[in-house]
Formats: structure tokens, sequence, C-alpha cells
């Protein structure tokens, strides 16, 4: 069996681990445009912090694809994919075989479009690359710009915080992760970070940006000029899916699969970053872009491709975050759209600084918001995820001395 | 291979596991001197109040696959070769709590540790006391134990025991599970004080 895999980030390579776990002798080849070994992508942002060296950042052995016998094609490309003829095609022409395709190519960070975008110091963060050239450009800086306030754009921020710069955040939304929180966690968080010398300016994007070789201001559409040596985009993340034929492998926002990673071809999956499958909290097609998520999917792909038949239960928004004093953990619908049908319970607020917001529908936990005290958020996540009927009356569940045992009875 | 296994049904509450689990995970390995030590060393077994105010012994399962590991930000997670202990590399570890989220029994607590890298926050959780077991000793929390909630035993024959416990159980005929007689008593009256006030 000739299992090819394109993309080398945790989903492909957790993919690899379960194939060769089944499979000692098969072919696996893994096609990756990073030439640096297997890496913990959330961890850029402790780099970028200072909490953590560039070193660390590898999460494998450099003699990973030789000790797992997997032919890596890395700095190369896949511009195409020949379904019917089972070939993957890359930039230089090659074509390579298949019996089995893994698509695990992630995501690019969402274009920014604004004149000047060429300018030094202006960065997205994505890539170790990234993370190197953006502590490089420290030296000397003292002011920067961060675009967006979701996952990215806050890690940015809070980073380029730790380092001592005046950061000023442009946010659409009055909070920032208004996609990952509720109003009430998000002004919470948002406190903290002002507290910590945060400004924030809300409604505002970038027209373009001015210098003379380096970024020295970025201009607002209302034309406000906001002087700054350093700039980080983090307006969210895109699938790559520019080189997936859409007629023959259906592609909604991500790359659509079923219950065992499979995409509409069969023997092509999809898994991590790039896939979009049933959101549990949910109950619709979701992208959870997410670490959890990439190592279990790319995981169950594995056993799939190799002829173990393993069923994935769907995808889960999650998220854990340490703001300076503030520990946040968030999983599941925490906002639903339509209030009706859903209940919802909460404790604590900015004054306790200890807050907790349950979302259930009908007996169902659907989502939870915990900010600090959040040991006992994977009983939470675990409620949701596995679909389990709340007996306990949710005051208790919401009550800070919750733990696994008061469940068992 | 032993593992500790847990009684919830027989836990008194007395919480002598924890003092006996931060003792062992201290430097000083004596109560008497782990107290005073920075950083203080915490306990890696934490007896909660259950839904009826009982007490409930919560530890790490060590869980295959674990949930924890496949969500470590860091690599920091492994299983120690051989013994199927889940181990977390201090060294390794940024304190990220994605762990946290991904545990679904709640087990893993965030500080300095005694074991750790000073002056950094890192996760910890139990680690089987494998320090203890490599030099011939069982495991602290179970050594400490003498309501009999926590035991060291063979996993197969654990889990026969459990297996006929639960058969037990469910047949009116046959023998209650053996739970200490004071124990099944004050859990009783637990039980009833609860139910009667009402919540
Ligand atoms: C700053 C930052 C912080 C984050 N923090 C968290 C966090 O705290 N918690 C969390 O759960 N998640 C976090 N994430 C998200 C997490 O990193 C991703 O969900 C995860 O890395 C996705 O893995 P993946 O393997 O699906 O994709 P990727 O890691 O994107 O890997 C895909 C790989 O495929 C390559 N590739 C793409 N297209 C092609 C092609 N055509 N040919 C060849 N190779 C290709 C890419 O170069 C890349 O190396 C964070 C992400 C960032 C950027
Ligand atoms: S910490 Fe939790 S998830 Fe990890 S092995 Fe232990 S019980 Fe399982
Ligand atoms: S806190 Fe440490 S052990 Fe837990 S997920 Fe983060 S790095 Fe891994």
């Amino acid at each position: 069996m000739k299992h090819v895999i394109i993309g080398n980030g945790i989903a492909g390579v957790s993919a690899a681990e379960a194939i060769r776990l089944l499979e000692a002798t098969a072919d696996i080849t893994i096609i990756g445009d990073e030439t640096f070994p297997p890496y913990s992508r959330p961890m850029i942002s402790h780099v970028l912090a200072g909490s953590q060296p560039h070193g660390k950042l590898p999460i494998r052995s450099e003699h990973f694809y030789a000790d797992q016998k997997i032919t890596p094609l890395l700095g190369r490309r896949a511009v195409g994919i020949d379904v019917a003829g089972r070939q993957v095609l890359l930039a230089d022409d090659t074509r390579i075989g298949f019996d089995r395709l893994l698509i695990a190519a992630g995501a690019d960070p969402r274009p920014l479009k604004a004149e000047g975008l060429d300018l030094k110091n202006i960065f997205y963060m994505r890539t170790q690359e990234h993370a190197k050239q953006q502590v490089a450009a420290l030296d000397g800086a003292r002011r920067a710009v961060v675009l967006g306030g979701g996952l990215v754009g806050f890690k940015a921020a809070y980073g380029l915080l730790r380092r001592g710069l005046a950061v000023t955040m442009l946010i659409t939304s009055g909070y920032p992760l208004s996609m990952q929180v509720d109003e009430t966690a998000g002004r919470m968080i948002l406190d903290e970070l002002v507290r910590h010398g945060l400004t924030v300016q809300v409604g505002v994007t970038v027209r373009a940006f001015e210098g003379n070789g380096s970024v020295r201001a970025a201009v607002t559409d209302a034309g406000t000029r906001l002087p700054c040596d350093m700039v980080i985009i983090g307006k969210g993340v895109l699938p790559c899916r520019t080189f997936i034929p859409k007629g023959q492998i259906e592609v909604d926002l991500g790359v659509v699969v079923d219950e065992h990673l499979q995409t509409t071809a069969p023997g092509i999956y999809a898994a991590g970053d790039v896939a979009e499958m049933v959101d549990i909290a949910r109950g619709c097609r979701w992208v959870n872009a997410l670490w959890p998520e990439a190592v279990g999917q790319g995981r169950v792909a594995g056993l799939n491709m190799a002829g173990r038949e393993v069923a994935y239960p769907g995808s889960l928004s999650r998220n854990v975050m340490r703001v300076f004093d503030l520990d946040v953990l968030t999983v599941g619908n925490v906002t639903p759209r339509e209030e009706a049908g859903y209940r919802i319970v909460q404790t604590g607020g900015a004054a306790q600084k200890y807050y907790r917001r349950l979302v259930l529908r009908d007996d169902l936990l659907v989502g939870a918001v915990m900010i600090n005290r959040i040991e006992q958020g994977g009983v939470l996540r675990s409620l949701i995820e596995n679909r389990i009927p709340i007996r306990l009356p949710p005051e208790r569940l919401v009550a800070p001395g919750f733990n696994f045992g008061q469940l068992l009875y | 291979m032993k593992q500790v296994v847990v009684h919830p049904e027989r836990c008194v509450g007395c919480m002598q596991c924890m003092l006996a689990c931060a003792t062992a995970h201290s430097r000083s390995l004596t109560l008497f001197a782990a107290v005073q030590e920075t950083p203080q060393p915490k306990p890696r077994i934490h007896v909660g109040a259950g839904r009826f105010n009982e007490g409930f012994p919560n530890r790490c399962r060590h869980c295959d696959p674990a949930p924890c590991q496949m969500a470590c930000l860091a690599g920091a997670i492994y299983r120690r070769d051989g013994a199927g202990t889940v181990m977390i590399n201090p060294d390794r570890c940024i304190n990220c709590a994605s762990c946290a989220m991904a545990c679904p029994y709640g087990v893993i607590r965030f500080h300095e540790d005694p074991l750790g890298p000073a002056g950094h926050a890192i996760a910890v959780k139990c680690d089987n006391c494998s320090a203890r077991v490599a030099k011939g000793q069982i495991p602290a929390c179970v050594e400490i134990c003498k309501a009999g909630a926590l035991t060291y035993e063979e996993m197969d024959a654990a889990m026969r025991r459990k297996t006929r416990d639960v058969s037990r159980s469910m047949s009116t005929d046959a023998d209650q599970p053996a739970i200490p007689a004071g124990v099944a008593l004050l859990k009783t009256i637990k039980q009833s004080e609860i139910a009667l006030s009402g919540s």
C-alpha cells in the first residue's frame, strides 16, 4: 500500500505515525512545504513572548522521517491532485502516485488587503520562520500594531506586551476573542490586557502602511496615523485548498470529510486545519483549526488509511489561554446565535476574578467558559464531547467545588 | 504490572493520601521537613467532595491513548516505556494548560514544583510514584490509606474483582460489595442528611 500525505504539520505527522503503527512496511511519503523538523506551531507565540527559546520548537527528533521509514519530500509544494489517475502533482511537474492520500495542508493566514504590505517588519504569524523574523525585529522596536483580536491576534499582542512594547490592537468586535468567549469573559480579558498597557481600537481597519524601507506607521480607514516599528497581522486563517480539484472533492470553507475523515473522493482523506466536519456542540459542519483536533483527526485518518475502520465523533472548539493573571478556558458553543432553546447558567464576574458560564440544550451541555480555577475544564469538555445527559443540577456543575466525583451517582 | 486501584465507595475523606503524596514528591521526603520547603510540595491525588459530600479520591488514570498527551502543545507528555505510566517532562512543559482541557477527570494542577524548574509553574500530576517504585516501595497514597480506598494490585486481578463486585451488587440475593460497616453508615447518614436538606 502506498500512502501519500500532503503537509508535514501535526496532522500529517500524527497520521504517518498511526499508519506506521498498523503497517510496518507500507510505503509512506510526506510532501511538505516547511523543511524544519516537525514542530509545535502554537509555541511560536511563546517564542515571540520570550518565554521559550526557538530551539525548543521541535516536538519530534530530527531523525523522525528516517526512524519512521517515511520518504520526506520537503521544501516541495503540491499544486494539484489527479483524482482518477491517483497522483499528486508537485510544483516542479513531478507526479507522485498513491493508493491512499491524506490532505493535511493546514491553513494559511487570512491575507490582508492594504497598501505598503511589502515594507519590512510587517508579519503574519504562522510559521517558525515568522517567529524568528519577529524576534529579530524586536531589537530597537518600541511600538507595535496588531491587527485582529482572534486567537492569533490576541497571542501576538500578549507576546509583544510581555516584551515591553507599547501595543495597539485593532479589532472589529467590542472585545478580543469574540469567537471563543462570551461578552462577560471578553470584557474581563480586555480589562486585564488594558491594565497591562494594551491600547485597543474597536471597529477600525488598516488601509495602508507607511515607511521608508521599514514600516513606520499604519494608516487606518478613518485616516488616523498610528506610528509603529512593527506590525503583526492576525485576522484568522483560511484552509489551504487552492490545489484541490473542487469538482471532484467537495470543498466548503474546508475540505469536507465524513466520520472516517474521508473526503467525497474514495481513498482520499483530510485532517487538521484544512478539514471541515460536524462540530459536536453546534450540530453542523465547522472548521475547528486547533492543535488537539489536528492530532486526533490525523491519527484517526491514519488508522482508517491503514485499513482499520475508526470513527471520529466530530470536532469541538476548545481553547485555553493565560492572560497575565487570568486563566481562560472555553469549549463548545458558548454564544449560541439564537438564545431560545438554550439554558445559560453563570456565576462570578469581573469583581470576583472568577467566572463560569455553562450553555445547556435540554439535558446536554454544549458550551462552557471558565475564568480562573480551570482545572475541571476537561471534565466539562468530556461531558460535551461524549454528549452525556447531565443529571446533576447545573447550579452544582457551575459551582467552584465541582469535580469528577460528583458525576458518579 | 501492578497499578493503583481506587475504590471511591470506601473513601472516608480523611485526605491522608494527599499529605503522603505531597511528601513523596518533596525534596526532603519527610512530612516534617516538606512543609518548610519552598516551593511547597503539593499533592497529586485530590480528595474532592462528591455529590453527597462524601470523599472522592481522584488521580490520573494513565489512560491509553492519553487525551492529555494528544493535546499537549509542547510534546511534554509521554508514556514511560514498559510501565504504562503517563509522565509530564517538567523541562518541556510550557504551562499552557492545554492538558487541563483534555483530561476527562480533572486531575492536572499547575504550580511551581520542587521537582520542576525553579521559578516556573508547570503541569503536575500523578506519576505512579515511579521514584518510590524504583526503590522497591509501593505508591505513597496506597501505603497510607487505612480505609482500603486505594489498593495496589495486578491490573487483571483488580479488574476481575471489580467485575465480581459489580455483578454481586446487581443481584439482590448476594452480599453487598465489601464496604467497611462504618463507612457505609457514614455515607448513608450523609446521603439522608442531604436528602433532608432538600438539595
Ligand atoms: C500563533 C499560533 C498559536 C496557536 N495556538 C493554539 C493553541 O493555543 N491551541 C490550539 O489548539 N491551537 C493553536 N494554534 C493552532 C494550531 O497550531 C493548528 O491547529 C495546528 O498546527 C494545525 O495542524 P495541521 O497539521 O492541520 O496544519 P499545519 O500545522 O498548518 O501544517 C500544514 C503543513 O502543510 C504545509 N503545506 C500546506 N500546503 C501545502 C502544499 N500544497 N504542499 C506541501 N505542503 C503544504 C504547510 O506548509 C504546513 O507545514 C495556534 C496557531 C498559531 C499560528
Ligand atoms: S492526566 Fe487525565 S487524560 Fe492524562 S492520562 Fe491522566 S487521567 Fe488520562
Ligand atoms: S501545560 Fe505542559 S503538559 Fe500540559 S499541555 Fe501544556 S505543555 Fe503539555
